[in-house]
């Protein structure tokens, strides 16, 4: 039973006993009440400091002699001296300032950016892929791990996913130049390299067509000083383009359902460049959504009767048993496309803001229109992707991408 | 049970402070980049001499620079859950109260999308940029406050039943309100939101904004520890109470206002981090006993450890790639808190 002050138990709670119940209690009756009612203060510093002394003589010192104290101490004076000596030494010999100039990115902010960028971090996959076809890969220090494209981009050091970059990892890696998209970057990632005083040029702020990824392009190059690359790339790219469209010109385009998603259903809008690659391969999208990522009713689908469903895989297995797993559902039966087993697999290229999706939209033409092609060799099967056609880029085909299929968010945004 | 002195008081406090040290110095070391131990203290003791620019350039930056902030982030936000979860247990004397059952975080997280989808249609400096998602968090997080305190009067006064009915039914109202703008928007503006409802330590924030949140801490934790004893004897029953003394009304709105502030200041800069407001609490009483005196800087020091040991492992486990760090939370909390309970019982 306990008497006196100190909490009493009442009901499996502590409560104080009645004796110790002023009306208010505050910190003057806690050091009142509790700290001078049996023991006095001199008494307490006396314990104290006889505990520490006793502790330290039984734990950390073994030899109680007074010598051995000393020889502790001016041991470690030495060594803080030490330890100090090379800071010395490395802040006389600062770096000589490399070469700056401004430039204002495609976010609209103002970066200085040093006139050659030799260590380049890539935020985003597309990026990544962008540096490759611009001959720049040796000067790619760092990339996320979605950059799967190509191949030799796995191998570079990798600093987190898009979204979540570990901010450590782009810091260690010394980079004079941080490339991030709009698109998948978080603006806080920027605004926290910004603050730590490295420089980030944005891009993609507004890609809602092929262009826009090709002038990003463009940019890209004279950012990173080898403009002439960048000409000849997009020039190529515009006549792959030119040639395509004069092929297709007169054919009506066929009305695709470009799926993202599965379950639930995922389509893309009329306002994004996937979109807008639908329509340079003479599809147009029955979707006429102005959000990016709709989610959409299976009976607006049904209502609107797509004449391809397109699905976007780095397997084209994968897109297979998709679209048998939902030809296998009865509400999936109502679509003529189903029914009749028209679809078109590309690769993932096209999710990507990056010149690889050309190949992407001359793939899907292909299997979209395959007469236009007579003279060229057709897909036998939808299924089963035709090589991609040759580009300036060491080319693998898509589907040999070693990547797993991504989740569902990162596949929404790893573009 | 020993009765609880200043002495001893001290001393546990002394114990848990000396154990977040420690585990500070450790979450330092540990990260993506190797640090050595003694590029470390070499770095803090040319800090301590104001010269840092003598810092070693790489370990400066990462360790000052990037870890050094995020920790005191996650020290912040585990002591502000755990004392708010402490406050809302006592309160509405429910052992499965947490800080964010009267719909705070519900309230934070619909702020923080709507200042998120302002953001993109004003032309704000970077500064401002910074500053919106966690004043927008913050705002709705008191307008939540205030119309959960509406609600849950009655008769002028606050009622435990009402006050939490009332904050779980606004919670699911305004979970719904979030779901039908993320539906509905284009999912640009939305971009950081999903990593806000896992909780997310890893968004520097600006070194104003985190003397704000400590003088914040300070002041309502220190609300809260002055009802301390009225707490324990709350425990024992409202008119108990009562009888024994305790301005019972005084006592809810203060405990309700500031833990409710401490949620609103931490979801506002790390989002929901579930599970530290709940367990800490828990694991501290098993371990020191009920009394509020004892128990509430006790949960403050207990919820700084647990979270900086949380964000290190989520930072650790599958670097360079960043777990969110409420997963984590959840991950090494719940074994922990099964011990501890089995342990009490047998």
């Amino acid at each position: 039973m306990q008497f006196g002050r100190g909490p009493a138990t009442v009901f499996g709670f502590i409560a104080e006993s009645q004796a110790t119940l002023p009306r208010r209690r505050g910190w003057a009756y806690f050091a009142r009440g509790y700290a001078s009612s049996t023991t006095p203060v001199s008494r307490r510093v006396f314990l104290l400091s006889e505990f520490l002394w006793r502790s330290c003589q039984g734990r950390f010192v073994q030899h109680r002699s007074i010598n051995a104290m000393r020889r502790a101490r001016v041991f470690g004076v030495a060594v803080l001296l030490l330890s100090a000596w090379p800071l010395r030494a490395q802040s006389l010999t600062p770096a000589p300032p490399p070469a700056m100039r401004e430039v204002v990115d495609e976010f609209g902010r103002t970066v200085r950016v040093p006139e050659l960028p030799m260590r380049i971090v890539s935020l985003a996959p597309s990026l990544t892929e962008t540096l490759y076809a611009l001959g720049v890969q040796d000067r790619l220090v760092g990339d996320t791990d979605f950059c799967d494209y190509p191949p030799d981009a796995q191998k570079k050091t990798k600093v987190g996913g898009a979204i979540n970059p570990n901010l450590e990892e782009i810091a260690a890696l010394h980079p004079d130049l941080v490339l991030a998209t709009k698109e998948i970057n978080r603006p806080d990632t920027v605004r926290a390299l910004d603050n730590l005083g490295i420089p980030v040029y944005g891009t993609d702020a507004h890609t809602r067509t092929v262009d826009d990824i090709l002038s990003t392009t463009q940019k890209l190059a004279d950012l990173l000083g080898v403009p002439e690359a960048g000409k000849s790339l997009t020039a190529e790219l515009h006549a792959r383009l030119t040639a395509l469209h004069s092929k297709l010109e007169a054919l009506p385009p066929s009305r695709v359902l470009f799926i993202v998603w599965t379950h639930p259903l995922i389509s893309v809008g009329k306002n994004t460049f996937i979109a807008d690659a639908l329509r340079k391969a003479d599809a147009a999208s029955v979707v006429d959504a102005t959000q990016d990522w709709p989610q959409m009713n299976l009976e607006e689908v049904v209502r609107l009767q797509p004449d391809y469903l397109v699905f976007a895989a780095s397997h084209a297995e994968s897109a297979s048993r998709d679209f048998e797993s939902l030809a296998s559902l009865p509400s999936w039966q109502l679509l003529d496309a189903v029914r009749n087993r028209r679809f078109a697999v590309i690769s993932d290229a096209v999710n990507r803001p990056a010149p690889r999706i050309v190949s992407a939209i001359e793939d899907l033409a292909r299997q979209l229109h395959p007469a236009a092609f007579q003279d060229s060799p057709a897909p036998e099967k939808p299924a089963t992707p035709a090589p991609l056609p040759s580009n300036p880029l060491p080319a693998a085909p898509a589907h040999m991408t070693l990547n797993t299929q991504p989740t569902m968010v990162e596949f929404a945004c790893a573009r | 049970m020993r009765p609880l002195t200043l002495t001893r008081l001290l001393l546990r406090c002394g114990v848990l402070a000396l154990i977040l040290f420690a585990v500070v110095v450790v979450a330092m070391k540990l990260g993506a980049v190797q640090v050595s131990l003694y590029g470390l203290g070499k770095d803090l003791i040319s800090v301590l001499l104001h010269r840092t620019s003598a810092l070693s350039s790489d370990y400066g930056m990462i360790v000052l620079g990037i870890r050094l902030p995020r920790i005191l982030l996650a020290i912040f936000v585990g002591a502000s859950l755990s004392v708010a979860g402490v406050s809302f247990q006592a309160l509405l004397r429910n052992p499965l109260a947490d800080p964010y059952v009267l719909g705070v975080s519900s309230g934070a997280a619909l702020g923080a999308i709507v200042a998120l989808i302002v953001e993109g249609h004003l032309n704000l400096s970077p500064e401002m940029a910074g500053l919106i998602t966690p004043v927008g968090a913050f705002l709705g997080a008191a307008v939540t406050i205030a119309a959960v305190y509406i609600l849950g009067r009655r008769d002028g006064q606050i009622d435990s039943t009402t006050l939490l009915l009332g904050g779980i039914i606004t919670a699911s109202f305004l979970s719904a309100v979030i779901m039908f703008l993320m539906t509905t928007l284009s999912g640009n503006d939305l971009r950081g939101s999903a990593f806000w409802f896992m909780g997310d330590l890893s968004t520097p924030q600006p070194r104003s904004l985190l003397y704000f949140l400590a003088f914040g801490f300070i002041i309502a934790a220190g609300a809260i520890y002055t009802t301390a004893s009225d707490l324990n004897l709350l425990l024992a029953g409202e008119k108990e109470a009562m009888h024994l003394g305790v301005d019972v009304p005084r006592v809810r709105i203060v405990v309700y206002i500031a833990a409710s502030i401490l949620t609103g200041l931490a979801v506002s800069v790390s989002g929901t981090i579930g599970y530290v407001g709940l367990l800490v609490p828990h694991v501290m009483r098993l371990i020191f006993g009920s009394d509020h005196r004892m128990l509430i800087p006790a949960s403050a020091l207990g919820g700084a450890i647990a979270l900086v040991i949380a964000d290190t492992l989520a930072r650790t486990v599958t670097s360079p790639t960043d777990l969110p760090v409420g997963a984590m939370t959840a991950l090494a909390g719940a074994p922990l808190f099964i011990y501890l309970l089995r342990r009490r019982i047998a």
